[in-house]
């Protein structure tokens, strides 16, 4: 195999990686601190790859610009999905404790809702985003490295380093932590548990919202485009630990690099099919995941 | 290892635990009616059920109704196998249609590969079904939640891609993402093709009363007091005599093997089989959503659950074409999210204290 | 005769923790033996162990003169042992009778029998009024005796019960011990993990007491009540040492 094919694929992983990490970066936040697993969270994705597309197609604004609306639009989405959504089962369940199965159905519900509402409002129709900023590729030796790859990947970086930080220093980032490590003892001592909920879940969407305009410029849109996203970033959760949040990257680096050497060698769909393997030997073996506590 | 075995624990000096007697007193007088929950209305109902379902063609004689009621009816079957295992146990499969995939390409292949009589193929193709479920429960029943949920997902999907990406394996053939074609054989007894659909019809009624009658007899089993039970609480079960993983897997093979010939039934209904629909997500969802909103872990509840929202696919297919693509599944996710928030044991539960309440229902009729 | 039930040297270590060190002990068919001991002496763990839910690091476990150390929990049940849960673990979303029928089908497959035999022992335990209610509409009360009745439904030889009168008034408390005693009565030997002396006092002819995972004392609950090792393991060193 030729090296220099090689490091191409190995570059293109990881900056491929770090954005699937950045994707899951939600998933992650969502679980550990609720317990959910977002079925809809591709779904977001798809939503705010939407808001960047007509963005730019009805008013003209550079997909790259339209970060200041997409990310508060899909906080807002998250907010709102968590208050009126899911918060109603978890005043039945009274407890504060969320059934998982019963979580599991209802964001899958809203994953069958707003997948096949864009289908109707937005057609089957394969849509495409484009930055008028001039990125050419970088040259990292004789190896070019795509720009609009290596802007999403640092953001994935550094929004895992301001999640982090945020989580630990912030009087809101403290609380939000306080109740995923025990519900009940957050209760008691003030914490408004379902607002830090509804926070979460629209800080989660926020982080699509980001991801959505970054993305926007290379990646094909289509209704149908947030499943593969969502199956991928539980992979990309499971692997790394789910709740953990620079396990989320870790574990997005380990499969971009994964699928991208494994493409070299075998077809790319045994690559998926491998990667899907992974994820169910994970699940199996070490269900706390690589950076995860057991 | 020294696992010991039951059967060699018991020394026969000791009297057996029965014969020591648990408590057992004279039942008190006029109490509880013994009939009531035995379930002989139950499967009366089906009987009745059936042999109605079985006329219905005598009336309609419409083929696109028919052709509709077939697809409905063919949802309800798959509900209803889904429901046998994952209902019962308490378990979210998202991966029931790889059990249909591979029931559907085994009767196809049988077929054309040996000339293999689908009605033989059909079987064949469950039991293979029941041979990949073993294989895919054995280490997935350990998972828990929305773990085992995403796990059933993951085994689906590996398959469908794999189908979908190979021409030939084995020198079998495949055909990748185009999907096998049954070969015509005009009107055939043994090669289950008609011209009319009718025999279909009578076909997939009498696979649904055999599901729902199988479904009647779990009821009654120890296995279905065993899934229960492990749905109830697991220490708990396994305190009573019960290995989870044991069970689980027998009611999964049994699901599977419907399933299997459910997949069977497709491929020779629509004379075409093709990984996308058959192995794909959307099956499974549909299976999962029917038996959980009309009622999982209930005899009729995911019958109920198809005969509401079968039709709607149906019509928003056939009478609003294109234009609202997608609808009925919007339809679906709200109607779930609503179910799961107020209904979370599904639409039957209020018909049942319906019933109950017009005296339509005996007592103990949780069925 | 052999006992009913002869633990010889388990042990179990968690991580840094040797919960249960070398325990060994002898249970006599018709007995209602009480194991105590102060929280965290290693009671649980090794009731655990009896029931197959914890496998022993070490030691053998006989039960009618076979090892059933590192046998799973069903396969003990269906062996002739049954035991309770310190918090109840009823079937939430089935009725009383079929909570009672589930454990009847490790010994017979006639569901009709097994459901006169589950109304029998719904009578038993003065729930026959309740045997068509779900269990998630019961009393907490209701819910202890229920799982006791669970457990006999697997017509046991041997009942192993983790705690007797756990959050129960006195008068619950009675009803309990009064059941307790019908059940061994019927033949059924007992093994209780208990806190409560007093009910220990009224139940057992014979108790163990157990500190760090080792056995401290045998005998009858009076003679053991005033052991010094025993009120040392309960109170604290400096009590004992008054008493003495």
């Amino acid at each position: 195999m030729d090296p220099l094919i090689l490091s191409f694929a190995l570059v293109n992983g990881l900056l491929i990686g770090g954005i699937y990490g950045g994707v899951a970066l939600g998933l992650s936040l969502i679980f550990g601190v609720m317990r959910v697993v977002n079925f809809a969270h591709g779904s977001l994705l798809m939503l705010a790859l939407y808001a960047a597309f007509w963005l730019q197609a009805l008013a003209g604004i550079d997909p790259y610009a339209s970060v200041v609306v997409t990310v508060p639009l899909l906080f807002a989405v998250g907010f709102l999905i968590q208050s009126v959504v899911i918060a109603p089962l978890i005043r039945r369940e009274s407890a504060l404790v969320v059934e998982p199965l019963s979580a599991l159905l209802l964001t899958a519900g809203v994953y069958l809702v707003i997948d096949n509402l864009a289908l109707m409002a937005f057609g089957p129709d394969v849509r495409s985003a484009s930055t008028s900023l001039a990125l050419a590729p970088l040259m990292l030796g004789p190896i070019p490295v795509n720009m609009q790859r290596l802007i999403a990947f640092s953001a994935a970086i550094l929004a895992a380093v301001l999640l982090s930080l945020w989580l630990r220093s912030t009087r809101l980032g403290r609380a939000i932590r306080a109740t995923a490590q025990n519900r009940d003892a957050a209760v008691l001592s003030g914490i408004d548990v379902p607002m830090i909920y509804a926070v979460t879940f629209g800080i989660g969407a926020a982080l699509l919202g980001l991801f959505g305009s970054l993305l926007a410029t290379f990646i094909p849109i289509t209704p149908q485009v947030g499943l593969s996203f969502g199956i991928r970033s539980f992979i990309v959760v499971v692997l790394g630990g789910i709740g953990s949040i620079p396990g989320s990257i870790v574990g997005g680096l380990v499969i971009g690099v994964f699928e991208a050497l494994a493409s070299q060698f075998v077809p790319a769909t045994s690559a998926a099919i491998l990667s899907l393997g992974l994820f169910i030997l994970i699940l199996l073996v070490r269900p706390s995941g690589l950076m995860g506590r057991a | 290892m020294t696992t010991a075995r039951p059967d060699r624990l018991r020394s026969p000096t000791v009297p057996r635990p029965d014969e020591i007697r648990a408590p057992s007193l004279p039942a008190a007088p006029g109490r509880r009616p013994r009939d009531a929950g035995t379930g002989f209305g139950t499967l009366g109902l089906i009987a009745l059920m059936t042999l109605a379902a079985m006329a219905l063609p005598l009336v309609v004689t419409d083929s696109y109704l028919l052709h509709s009621c077939i697809v409905v009816l063919f949802f309800a079957y798959m509900a209803t196998a889904w429901n046998f295992v994952c209902g019962y146990v308490g378990q979210l499969s998202i991966g029931h249609a790889m059990f249909a995939g591979i029931g559907g390409y085994a009767t196809v292949l049988l077929f054309t590969g040996l000339g293999l009589s689908p009605w033989l193929g059909m079987p064949v193709g469950g039991l293979l079904a029941a041979l990949l479920s073993v294989v895919v429960g054995y280490p997935t029943f350990r998972l828990r939640g929305p773990y085992f949920a995403l796990t059933t997902i993951a085994f689906a999907e590996m398959i469908r891609i794999w189908v979908e990406n190979t021409d030939t394996v084995l020198g079998i053939p495949l055909n990748g993402a185009a999907g096998l074609t049954v070969p015509l054989r005009g009107e055939s007894l043994a090669a289950l093709q008609f011209n009319g659909k009718a025999p279909y019809y009578w076909v997939i009624v009498g696979l649904l009363a055999g599901a729902l009658t199988a479904t009647w007899w779990l009821e009654h089993s120890k296995l279905g007091f065993y899934l229960k039970a492990i749905r109830g609480d697991r220490d708990a079960a396994e305190s009573l005599g019960i290995s989870p993983a044991r069970y689980q897997l027998v009611a999964l093979a049994i699901s599977a093997f419907m399933t299997g010939i459910g997949g069977g039934f497709y491929a020779q209904f629509f004379r075409y089989v093709n990984a996308e629909r058959l192995i794909g997500v959307d099956l499974s969802i549909d299976m999962a959503l029917m038996s959980i909103i009309g009622g999982q872990g209930t005899v009729f509840g995911p019958l109920l659950g198809a005969v509401l929202l079968a039709p709607l696919a149906e019509i928003t297919r056939g009478h609003l074409g294109g234009s609202l693509l997608g609808l009925h599944i919007v339809v679906y996710g709200i109607i779930l999210m609503l179910a799961v928030l107020y209904l979370p044991k599904g639409l039957i539960a209020p018909l049942r204290s319906l019933l109950a309440r017009l005296g339509l229902l005996g007592r103990g009729g949780r069925r | 005769m052999s006992p009913l039930l002869d633990v010889r040297g388990i042990a179990k270590r968690f991580g840094g923790l040797q919960a249960v060190g070398d325990l060994s002990f002898q249970l006599e068919a018709g007995e209602i033996l009480a194991l105590l001991g102060p929280n965290g002496a290693g009671k649980t763990t090794a009731f655990n162990m009896i029931a197959g839910y914890t496998r022993p690091d070490s030691g053998e476990i006989l039960f009618q003169g076979r090892n059933i150390a590192r046998a799973r929990p069903w396969t003990i049940c269906r062996a002739g042992i049954a035991r309770t849960f310190q918090l109840s673990k009823p079937f939430a979303d089935l009725t009383v009778i079929e909570n009672l029928m589930v454990g009847g089908f490790a010994r017979s497959r006639d569901a009709s029998a097994i459901r006169d035999k589950a109304e029998a022992i719904a009578d038993f335990l003065g729930m026959g009024r309740q045997a068509d209610t779900e269990v998630q509409h019961l009393t907490a009360f209701d819910r202890r005796k229920l799982e006791l009745g669970r457990a006999l439904s697997t017509e046991p030889v041997l009942l192993l019960m983790d705690e007797v009168v756990a959050g129960a008034t006195p008068a619950e408390g009675q009803e309990m011990v009064a059941l307790v005693r019908r059940i061994r009565d019927r033949g059924v030997t007992i093994l209780i993990v208990e806190h409560v002396m007093k009910v220990i006092m009224a139940l057992s002819e014979r108790v163990i007491v157990m500190e760090s995972g080792r056995l401290i004392a045998d005998g009858a609950p009076r003679d053991v009540v005033n052991q010094p090792e025993v009120l040392k393991a309960y109170f604290g060193e400096q009590y004992a040492a008054a008493r003495a």
